[in-house]
């Protein structure tokens, strides 16, 4: 008996949860279970990178996607908090023309990927070393600016959304 | 054909074995909750002079046991304004993440549910996960105060969860894996890692008390300003879940990362010859943990949310900054000895336990001054 | 029998096309950072999978998925902040209604 046929199984069922949640983002109109079925297509991609033996990737994608960015965005919902719209409002001015263009551009990409027929290699052991010695030898410069910017997009957040404190504003136009 | 353990295929003995941890973490989470719940009773009481549970079983060991009969059986209340999915979800999106991270904890040698070479990251992870189901409890709840006890958990755990990583770095520098099982065997005999990295462990533990809500971090569910946070709507079995089984799980696990990580595991005396006696010494070290955590809740009063998020961004992240890179700085200057780390380690201890004081005074001042200033002008036009 | 890469490269693409047609078919402005972060997403995968099939041992691939990650983290963090001053200015979320900046 071989277990051959798991890893397409599991592959077949990730895929469908992540084109499902994908397409309910899309379409659902109550944001809350948008963002929360947004966490279960990463929830599900995740479990596609563990099946590509991306282990390190795999959990990076769930710290950084379900447990800092849906929270996030969680937090933007509950904010910006506003009665049911219509369902005349719900699509912009401009679907069938968006609908045609992703179409056109969506379908030669489909028939590409399907002329990948090779099979994905999994090296064992995992990629946590070699993950490690690329990023901190090769992109070590990539790195750095990577850390600046997620610095100026942390202080921009904070000067975008802090609201003044009347009395603080108070005292300096004292001063 | 290749044989694993105890004559059964490797192949089906991966998953076998998964299901058995599964199933034994189910076991210890349910009865490690009932155990600490009444610990966490008699405790507080024994601190505040009382008697604690003592009706039902000798010396009241099976009140939680009574306790939890009657969530069972309470009748499932649902206020009509709660968003319906969401509100049945929220519970097991809390617990779910944290019956996850039991898989890694390595009770002993060979008791492992499964031994990932990213173990400290998947708890990260999984700890990660919990706000999620937090958030989407106070949103669900349609109350105002378990919607703010939602939004500041959210706040809480994202803010404390820094420390906590950037503290979990310096040990991994050190030992240079992520394994729990090999973090455990690099602490064979009386040097544990808490020798050498005792700041990185103060710097965790205390983010660990807010990462699990626990006094004096307990803003989110503080019963006298948001009457329970987060929980409020909940009642029953689900408020069971959700509380008592995921927050005292949660408690275990933090207690289990810090024992593994800082305490050695399951080394310990005699564990050479028989190894089944590192559960033993696992479990006690774990349960130590866990009785400072119910000491210092008796002891502490709860903070501000003000003073709770000021001293994480202002005092617990930039000193394990700083700790990260003395670590990394002394790990590379030399190699062969762990002495230099360690002295460093102990000298930022030292000099952040003794700088609180000094520093929260001069923030105090500062504040008061403030105060004085905002209200004069209107204390002149009243007068 | 393993998935073969263009499995993972057309699971890909749909997952972005998804993100791509919310991006342009939403009015809410939530929603699109929601497809915007779903388009990263989708992007990563072919990355990974890329990297898994081409890559050499090294994986350089899958460490430009780490710099996605900060991409996104930043780009969540500065959108939100942006869509709640709009929203303070206006209680709008809606993208076709947040049209003050126009000169």
């Amino acid at each position: 008996m071989t277990f051959d046929f798991v890893e397409p199984v599991i592959f077949a069922l990730l895929s469908i949860g992540v084109i499902a949640g994908g397409v309910a983002v899309v379409m659902l109109s109550r944001i809350t279970a948008a963002a929360l079925l947004m966490a279960f297509t990463f929830l599900c991609m995740a479990g596609m990178f563990v099946l590509l033996g991306a282990e390190t990737i795999a959990l990076f994608q769930v710290l950084i996607y379900v447990g800092a960015i849906t929270v996030l965005i969680l937090y933007g919902v509950m904010f910006t908090k506003f009665g049911d719209r219509p369902r005349a409002l719900f699509f912009q001015r401009q679907t069938p023309l968006a609908a045609v263009f992703v179409a056109a551009v969506a379908i030669p990409v489909a028939i590409i990927g399907l002329s990948f027929t090779s099979a994905t290699s999994r090296p064992g052991g995992g990629d946590l070393v070699a993950l490690a010695t690329s990023v901190f030898t090769d992109f070590a410069f990539p790195f750095e600016i990577a850390s600046v910017l997620l610095l100026a997009a942390m202080v921009g957040a904070i000067v975008l959304t802090k609201r003044e404190d009347p009395e603080e504003a108070a005292l300096r136009r004292r001063r | 054909m290749p044989v694993g353990p105890f004559g059964i295929d490797p192949l089906i003995w991966a998953p076998l074995r998964l299901v058995i941890a599964v199933g034994l973490a189910l076991f210890l989470v349910l009865n490690g909750a009932l155990l600490q719940i009444y610990l966490e009773r008699k405790i507080q009481a024994i601190i505040q002079d009382r008697l604690g549970p003592y009706h039902v079983g000798p010396f009241g060991l099976l009140q939680t046991f009574a306790d939890a009969l009657k969530l069972i059986s309470k009748e499932d209340v649902r206020a009509q304004a709660t968003d319906g999915w969401f509100f049945v979800a929220a519970p097991a999106l809390v617990f779910c993440p944290m019956l996850a991270s039991w898989v890694v904890l390595p009770f002993a040698q060979d008791i492992v549910g499964a031994n990932l070479n990213v173990g400290l990251l998947y708890l990260t992870t999984l700890g990660s996960m919990t706000v999620l189901g937090i958030v989407i409890a106070g949103w669900a709840s349609n109350n105002k105060y378990a919607l703010v006890g939602g939004l500041r958990s959210a706040g809480q755990l994202i803010s404390y969860e820094i420390p906590q990583i950037l503290a979990l770095v310096s040990v991994a520098l050190v030992v240079g894996s992520l394994s729990m099982i090999d973090i455990t065997r690099s602490q064979a005999g009386p040097l544990v890692n808490v020798l050498i990295l005792p700041f990185s462990f103060v710097i965790y533990f205390i983010a660990a008390l807010a990462e699990t809500n626990r006094t004096p971090f307990d803003l989110p569910e503080a019963e006298s300003e948001l009457v329970a946070g987060w929980l409020t709507e909940y009642s029953g079995m689900r408020w069971g879940t959700m509380l008592a089984l995921s927050e005292y799980g949660n408690v275990t696990v933090v207690c289990a990362i810090v024992t593994t990580l800082w305490f050695g595991g399951w080394q310990g005396p005699g564990v050479e010859a028989i190894p089944l006696l590192g559960v033993l010494w696992f479990t006690l070290k774990v349960y130590a943990f866990i009785v400072v955590m119910m000491w210092i809740r008796a002891t502490l009063p709860r903070l501000r949310i003000d003073q709770l998020m000021s001293f994480c961004w202002k005092g617990l992240i930039p000193m394990a900054l700083l700790n990260i890179v003395v670590v990394a700085v002394l790990a590379l200057a030399f190699p062969t000895t762990k002495v230099p780390i360690a002295v460093a380690s102990w000298l930022l201890l030292v000099v952040f336990v003794a700088g609180i004081p000094f520093v929260q005074r001069r923030r105090l001042r500062t504040l008061r001054a403030r105060a004085r200033a905002a209200t004069a002008p209107a204390v002149r036009a009243a007068s | 029998m393993t998935v073969p890469l263009g499995a993972y490269i057309v699971v890909s693409a749909a997952l972005f096309f998804i993100g791509c047609a919310g991006v342009l078919v939403r009015r809410n402005a939530v929603v699109i950072l929601m497809c915007v972060e779903l388009m990263l997403n989708a992007a990563n995968l072919a990355l990974v999978a890329f990297s898994r099939k081409y890559g050499s041992i090294d994986e350089r691939g899958s460490v430009f998925v780490i710099f996605v990650f900060v991409i996104a983290a930043a780009e969540v963090a500065v959108g939100l902040g942006i869509i709640l001053s709009a929203y303070r200015n206006r209680p709008v979320v809606d993208v076709d209604e947040i049209h003050q900046m126009r000169g």
